[in-house]
């Protein structure tokens, strides 16, 4: 009886293996195979990648070491992320370096200027200048010889490439002989080189100061022995352009930036012919270098067999790259693919395919060997030191290598790496089909008409910011319409005035003239406005005893004296309020008011919470700050040595 | 029936083997999902020595010390960042951005590395000054309430960096946590 029941269950077996396997995976393993990660070590996958800890929940622990953790945010993360500084920080020097020119990057686009046009630059140097730039693009030094290294954005974003003599020879005599368009002369005033009147320099001084040519160029001050580069990133640094440029091209130029270079950056000031010739004198009797072409030796006029040595020369060590000539054509696949360098960190070979059916090589670091042999270093097995070195000192890693080296500090280092180390694929297209890294300062605003050709003319978007385009120096004003009153703007641009206490004015002053400021204000008032801010407040709906009370809430309910100065008291944090109601609309203090944040996002100003009447009391305050035409206030600054 | 009475008893033995398995942290055969106690014990294999110097996300140079570096955890590098944005207009002597406002604000508000004033406080107390403002917990309404600029979160990696560049140290003792 018993041994018949058996025979029958064991006549069952297979099926009853089958049901409990299914059973047991549905049970226990499948809820557990979900989890990928904690599922992965038991299948004895090896994960090794750099420090990772398999078996822990990736995103719990970073997958790189500490320092670099923020390039695991940027996989995912295309946009910049207010907590990965260092990450935003790599790719802005990315772009500024220009490593898209060689290699192609996760979500960099090319911009349509890498580096400086060349097709007419013969016109511009001298053949003895090109030579000694190649050589070494870095000129300034302090008392004791060194190259000053005054932070990356001061210094020319030229890196130094290996050149023998014969190449720079070459190259020097293909690029002198670029000369398509003569220079245009203007003007009645001409200075040769060599002849330059002190005092016209003197004045020049004078006038390039007040210009705040400073804002966008960097000069090189000597005090205390110490050699510093002082002024904006914007431009080129200029300490020595004196001995750099032609005299003729340097008068062209200032008086027509876009007739030499059409991508470039510099407004197209409005000179009188006085101002345009004492400035010329001051840059090329001042900001001179009688040493700096001392190196280079004796250059005779071109011959034929140099130019097209240089020609080849050009294209082979990648000047291409970066710079335009005319008939010389990049190539797409100069430098290694790069866009999917952290995924090559592990033990796997990562083979890009892209839509073109082109596979793409990768630099990888391969996890079983312990030390990579390349030339005569050995470097740990690490994709960090491996890049880092790569960057700083690629001679050590390959005998003749086309990247040429890279200067610059441990940290920026430590940021490009984290931005590489973030780079886990093919270009992602986020939905507004905007690139991760916002490419050189360009606008995508564009007012119509007449405002629109000065806004171009005057090139607003260098330092200001329009719809997430643009510099990042001075404000954005991608709601100035909002927030602004349209005689305050028109004023402003005549007469360029800096509304934080502690910043000097670093506006230029364009001469506009008040029809032209007001084409421009006009322009800039229709189109920038936010929607958040409900229009139709009028001033004349707040009463004296509404300031009166908006007063009390300013001083002491709120305090807001702790961080804005009215006259000569108050704080230095934000703007000064002293003419705040001449320059701002009562509709944007009441939306800022109940939530700066939500017009401008990541604003340092409190969120206090207003009840609705409080908020009125204090526009209707702010409202009768006004500074009279006669500037009866005294200026912030004597306001501060006041306080002393 | 017997059906039945043969799978609830298979069942019954291979949970038992599942149970018995999870509690002596032992993988019967490779395709057992290994559990949670196993992994955190794991030792990296990938570790390498040379990452000794990459160990920390962030650093502070001590205030009163140049000469000292303070290596900074995932919290209190983010509170470094947030302190940088808000706070070190008014709470230090020296700004990314020129003259420190301290002067201007009176009462002067404390240096954020004042360990004599601020280790003397608990989390809970500085959390609520952050939070609600001076003027909510009877301090001056010079500093003002940054609840809805900051989360909560914020506000606590803030706290932790202050403690981390405290000087004297901070020690969290039974002591400091009264208010």
């Amino acid at each position: 009886m018993l041994k018949d029941q058996i025979r029958k269950a064991v006549s069952w077996l297979p099926h009853l293996m089958v049901i409990c396997g299914a059973m047991a995976f549905a049970f226990v393993l499948w809820p557990q195979k979900r989890n990928w990660p904690e599922w992965r070590p038991s299948m004895r996958i090896p994960a090794d990648f750099v420090e990772s800890r398999p078996g822990i929940l990736a995103w719990k622990e970073p997958i790189l070491p500490a320092q670099f953790a923020q390039g695991t945010c940027g996989a995912c993360h295309q946009e910049d992320l207010p907590q990965t500084p260092q990450l935003n920080h790599g790719r802005q020097l990315i772009v500024r370096y220009n490593c898209i020119a060689c290699h192609r990057l996760q979500g960099i686009d090319r911009p349509e200027m890498l580096a400086p046009d060349l097709t007419n630059i013969g016109v511009k140097v001298s053949r003895e200048w090109i030579y000694k730039w190649l050589k070494d693009p870095r000129s300034i030094s302090d008392a004791e010889g060194n190259q000053v290294v005054d932070g990356v954005y001061l210094e020319p974003r030229m890196p130094k490439f290996q050149l023998t003599d014969v190449e720079l020879r070459a190259i020097s005599a293909y690029l002198i002989t670029q000369r398509r368009k003569p220079i245009t002369r203007s003007g009645s005033y001409r200075t040769a080189a060599g002849h330059v009147n002190e005092k016209d320099a003197e004045d020049g001084k004078t006038r390039f100061n007040q210009m705040f040519c400073v804002t966008c160029h960097a000069l090189a001050v000597t005090r205390g022995g110490e050699t510093k580069l002082i002024g904006g990133d914007i431009g080129p640094e200029l300490t020595k352009v004196g001995s750099k440029v032609n005299p003729d091209w340097l008068s062209a130029w200032l008086s027509n930036p876009g007739g030499y270079l059409r991508h470039t950056g510099m407004p197209q000031y409005d000179w009188s012919q006085k101002d345009l010739h004492v400035v010329t004198q001051f840059i090329l009797g001042q900001l001179t270098d009688p040493d700096l072409l001392k190196d280079v030796p004796k250059l005779a006029p071109p011959t034929p067999a140099e130019v097209q040595a240089g020609e080849r020369v050009f294209r082979e060590k990648g000047c291409a790259q970066c710079h335009v000539i005319e008939g010389v054509e990049p190539s797409n696949k100069f430098g290694p693919d790069l866009s999917a360098l952290a995924m090559a960190g592990g033990p796997f070979v990562v083979d890009v395919k892209y839509k073109e059916g082109a596979s793409a090589s990768l630099h990888f670091v391969k996890s079983d060997t312990k030390e990579l042999e390349v030339g005569v270093s050995q470097i740990p097995h690490s994709m960090i030191t491996y890049i880092q070195r790569k960057i700083n000192d690629p001679a050590s890693l390959a005998s003749e290598p086309h990247m040429p080296r890279f200067h610059m500090s441990q940290s920026d280092l430590d940021d490009v790496t984290t931005a590489l180390l973030s780079m886990s694929g093919p270009p992602i297209k986020n939905a507004g089909n905007r690139s991760m890294v916002i490419e050189r300062t360009h606008a995508e605003f564009h007012p119509g008409g007449r405002a629109g050709e000065l806004f171009h003319r005057y090139k607003c978007y260098q330092c200001h910011r329009f719809d997430g385009f643009g510099g990042t120096l001075a404000p954005d004003l991608s709601y100035e319409g909002s927030r602004s009153q349209r005689d305050w703007i028109v004023d402003f641009l005549q007469n360029p005035q800096t509304l934080r206490p502690t910043l000097t004015v670093r506006m230029p002053n364009f001469n506009m003239s008040k029809e032209e400021a007001s084409v421009l204000a006009d322009g800039l008032i229709g189109p920038l406005r936010n929607t958040r801010v409900k229009e139709g407040i009028e001033a004349t709906e707040f009463s004296a005893e509404m300031a009166e009370r908006g007063k009390k809430l300013y001083e002491q309910k709120y305090a807001c004296q702790s961080c804005h100065t009215i006259g000569s008291t108050g704080g230095y944090v934000g703007p000064s309020l002293t003419n705040v109601g001449n320059w701002l609309r009562p509709e944007w203090m009441d939306a800022w008011l109940e939530n700066p944040q939500s017009l401008v996002p990541g604003v340092i100003e409190p969120r206090h919470s207003f009840s609705t009447d409080e908020k009125k009391d204090v526009t209707a305050y702010l409202l009768t700050l006004k500074q009279n035409p006669s500037g009866d206030f005294p200026s912030p600054l004597s306001a501060r040595e006041g306080q002393r | 029936m017997k059906i039945l009475l043969v799978f609830s008893l298979a069942l019954v033995g291979l949970s038992s083997v599942a149970i018995v398995a999870s509690k002596r942290q032992v993988t019967p055969c490779w395709c057992w999902p290994g559990s949670l106690n196993i992994l955190e014990n794991h030792k990296p294999h990938g570790e390498g020595k040379e990452y000794a110097s990459f160990g920390s996300y962030g650093a502070e140079t001590d205030w009163s010390n140049p000469q000292i570096t303070i290596p900074l955890d995932y919290k209190q590098a983010q509170g470094k960042r947030m302190f940088y944005q808000q706070c070190v207009w008014c709470h230090a002597d020296a700004t990314p951005a020129g003259p420190s406002n301290r002067s201007n604000v009176s009462p002067d508000p404390p240096l954020m590395n004042d360990g004599a004033i601020l280790n003397g406080k608990s989390d809970a107390s500085l959390h609520r000054v952050i939070a609600l403002g001076g003027a909510a917990v009877g301090k001056s309404a010079m500093m003002p309430p940054y609840g809805m600029v900051l989360s909560d979160d914020e506000i606590d990696e803030l706290i932790a960096y202050v403690r981390v560049i405290a000087v004297p140290e901070y020690r969290k003792s039974p002591a400091s946590q009264k208010k």
